[in-house]
């Protein structure tokens, strides 16, 4: 195995994935999406997870972050065996242990900003108090605490995936994955919105790992993973 | 935030759908309701449960053709009979054609025993039946009558003949209280006044009611009434109060059937209009499902939520067309009461309204749970590609 080549550096691993391979069927034809991917990933990493389309980048990440199986391998994320978990399981697991941040925000329109980062929340044994605190406290840190009461529609595009990055830290997880997180920016609500996450993993030790084909974007993780047609191709690290 | 805060915001998502398809429930609920109420009122003439003892005795040829009142003493005679009471429809109106309700020529001598639920006769003193008996240009009304009409005793009401050519002025003796309203609908006068104004009536009467003092008695007593009177110049038809209703219900036509019919189109229609909308409204919403999964809702959970919300959608529906039609059987009654005297019952029963709300709930159910659940069966990674 040439561990050299993706060498993240020292620390407890995260995320373990062991000849992890994803394939899609059309009919009988079997459609390799991802092939033989072993990779560690220590705690408080902020990988970039970098490639042409369609190099299998969301599918990884899916897997990774628990909505999504694998044909076959193994996946260790956050302590747990993913491929032992039931659904209802992985779902109680990402709740936990895992934040999501997309490209298009993905926030419920129909409520406030507040009531967004609050969502995650109701699952969880925290009272109504307890939960207004959270987010308010989590608002405070991507600086929306004004923008609270407004409805999504309201909010620009780095405003509205600041309230996204908000519901994705709201209940701590350990893990946070983005899926071109900057894809709909433009170029300085990208670098706040970057910034930011460089803030959640510096600050407070969130594992990143960010799907991006944008080079200035990957250059604020602190490795890159090469992705080449389903297979890891190389990692580097970042200088700065 | 509270989880139905949560299903109500998102039931607010398109105003415009909600307040469709809120607007379609209303109108079908009250539809549905009216009717089925009707049906209930109609079924309720039929099965008077007073009727039970009591048979009427009618021309073989038809309600309009009469029966000499000499034919009371032979019924009399049977052992079964209790009392036998003549009565004539009169069909008079009260100051405008308009102003329309049930008043009858009855013998004063045997209304009060034939029909002593209707008349509530345990609450008369004997003082004011006597009071009736004594005048013979009295006559008796129903309390709601008196009310509408702003009648007391001792008032004189000039009615005005419609089928008979007399214009009875009769002075009010008696008001009673009963404990259907439709009863209370109600003028009765003295059988003299209706013989000794019409000619052509005297000793003649539309039908006698015959109250017997047990009801298994009826059919041999039926049987034996109208065997006697076959092949006399006026044959008769004996039948049950129940039947006889019925046939004057008949007029209206095969009216259940009718009805049946547009409740079960209406429920067809509403059900594919509400399954078609949430149908649209949930697969618009395959992203932010997968959003929800993601974060950690289960299927399960997503998939209360999406019923709640269909739940919660038909039952304000449903119960705002309930309160509609609640409404509206108000109108029925004081406009339909006094044209057809049973229609004074009419009401949206209990039962009629949680028939109406359970049918609403099992449609909001039927149609969110389809699309609902293949939402949720749906992998989450093809609900965040699906995002628009
Ligand atoms: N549900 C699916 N069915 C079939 N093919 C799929 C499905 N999802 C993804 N793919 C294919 O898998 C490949 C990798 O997709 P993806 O992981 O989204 O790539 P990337 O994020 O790197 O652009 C693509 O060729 C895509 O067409
Ligand atoms: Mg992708």
């Amino acid at each position: 195995m040439n561990a050299n080549r993706f060498d993240l550096g020292g620390g407890e691993p995260i995320i373990t994935l062991r000849g992890i391979a994803k394939s899609y069927w059309r009919e009988a034809l079997e459609i390799p999406v991802l092939q033989g991917i072993d990779l560690e990933i220590p705690v408080g990493s902020f990988v970039a997870l970098m490639g042409p389309s369609g190099s299998g980048k969301t599918t990884l990440l899916n897997l990774v972050a628990g909505i999504d199986r694998p044909t076959c391998g193994t996946l260790e994320v956050c302590g747990h065996e993913l491929n032992d978990l039931d659904d209802d399981e992985l779902a109680a697991w990402r709740n936990a242990h895992v934040g999501f941040i997309f490209q298009n925000y993905n926030l419920v329109p129909v409520l406030t900003a507040f009531e967004n980062v609050e969502l995650p929340l109701l699952l969880t044994s925290l009272g109504r108090r307890a939960r207004r605190e959270r987010v308010a406290e989590v608002l405070a840190l991507v600086n929306l605490t004004d923008k609270q009461w407004n409805y999504p529609r309201q909010l620009s595009g780095g405003q509205e995936q600041r309230v996204a990055i908000a519901r994705a830290i709201v209940t701590d997880p350990d893990i946070l994955v983005a899926d071109e997180p900057t894809g709909a920016l433009d170029a300085k609500n990208a670098e706040e919105v970057l910034g930011l996450m460089g803030r959640l993993n510096a600050d407070m030790g969130k594992t990143i790992v960010m799907v991006t084909h944008d080079p200035k974007a990957a250059h604020h993780a602190r490795h890159q993973i090469h992705l080449e047609k389903g297979v890891l191709d190389r990692a580097v690290e970042v200088n700065r | 935030m509270r989880w139905l805060a949560l299903v109500w915001k998102s039931l607010l998502r398109s105003r415009r759908r909600t307040l469709l398809i809120v607007g379609s429930l209303v109108l079908s609920v009250f539809t549905v309701a009216v009717l089925q109420s009707l049906l209930t009122t109609l079924d309720s003439i039929t099965s008077n449960p007073n009727s039970g003892n009591r048979l009427a005795v009618r021309h073989k040829s038809g309600i309009t053709q009469m029966l000499p009142r000499s034919y009371e003493t032979f019924l009399r005679q049977q052992p079964e009979v209790e009392t036998v009471c003549s009565l004539q429809w009169f069909g008079g109106y009260y100051q405008d054609p308009r102003n329309f309700f049930a008043n009858f020529a009855s013998d004063e001598t045997t209304i009060f025993q034939t029909f002593r639920e209707e008349f509530g006769l345990a609450n008369l003193t004997e003082a004011q039946v006597k009071e009736y008996l004594r005048d013979g240009a009295g006559c008796i009304v129903g309390e709601s009558l008196a009310l509408k009409n702003g009648w007391k005793v001792g008032d004189v009401v000039p009615l005005t003949g419609t089928i008979f050519p007399i214009n009875p002025r009769l002075t009010i003796r008696l008001i009673f209280k009963s404990s259907r309203p439709s009863d209370e609908n109600v003028l009765h006068f003295h059988y003299k006044v209706l013989e000794e104004g019409v000619p052509r009536m005297k000793g003649l009467t539309g039908a006698f009611w015959v109250r017997v003092h047990r009801p298994e008695d009826i059919p041999r007593l039926i049987e034996r009434v109208d065997r006697h009177f076959a092949n006399s110049a006026y044959e008769t038809l004996t039948e049950t109060e129940s039947a006889f209703n019925l046939a004057f219900v008949k007029m209206l036509g095969n009216i259940s059937t009718i009805i049946q019919g547009i409740t079960i189109a209406v429920v067809l229609a509403i059900l594919i209009v509400t399954a078609n909308t949430m149908g649209t409204a949930i697969r618009e919403r395959g992203a932010e499902i997968a959003v929800f999964r993601a974060m950690g809702f289960s299927a399960s959970r997503v998939l209360s939520l999406l019923l709640a919300e269909g739940v919660l959608l038909v039952g304000l529906g449903a119960a705002l067309g309930l309160l509609l039609a609640q409404a509206a059987a108000g109108g029925v009654r004081s406009a339909m009461g006094a044209v057809m005297p049973f229609f004074a019952d009419f009401e949206i029963t209990s039962v009629t309204a949680l028939l109406c709300l359970a049918g609403a709930l099992a449609v909001g159910l039927l149609s969110t749970f389809i699309p609902a659940y293949a939402a949720t069966r749906r992998p989450i990674t093809e609900g965040l590609r699906s995002v628009g």
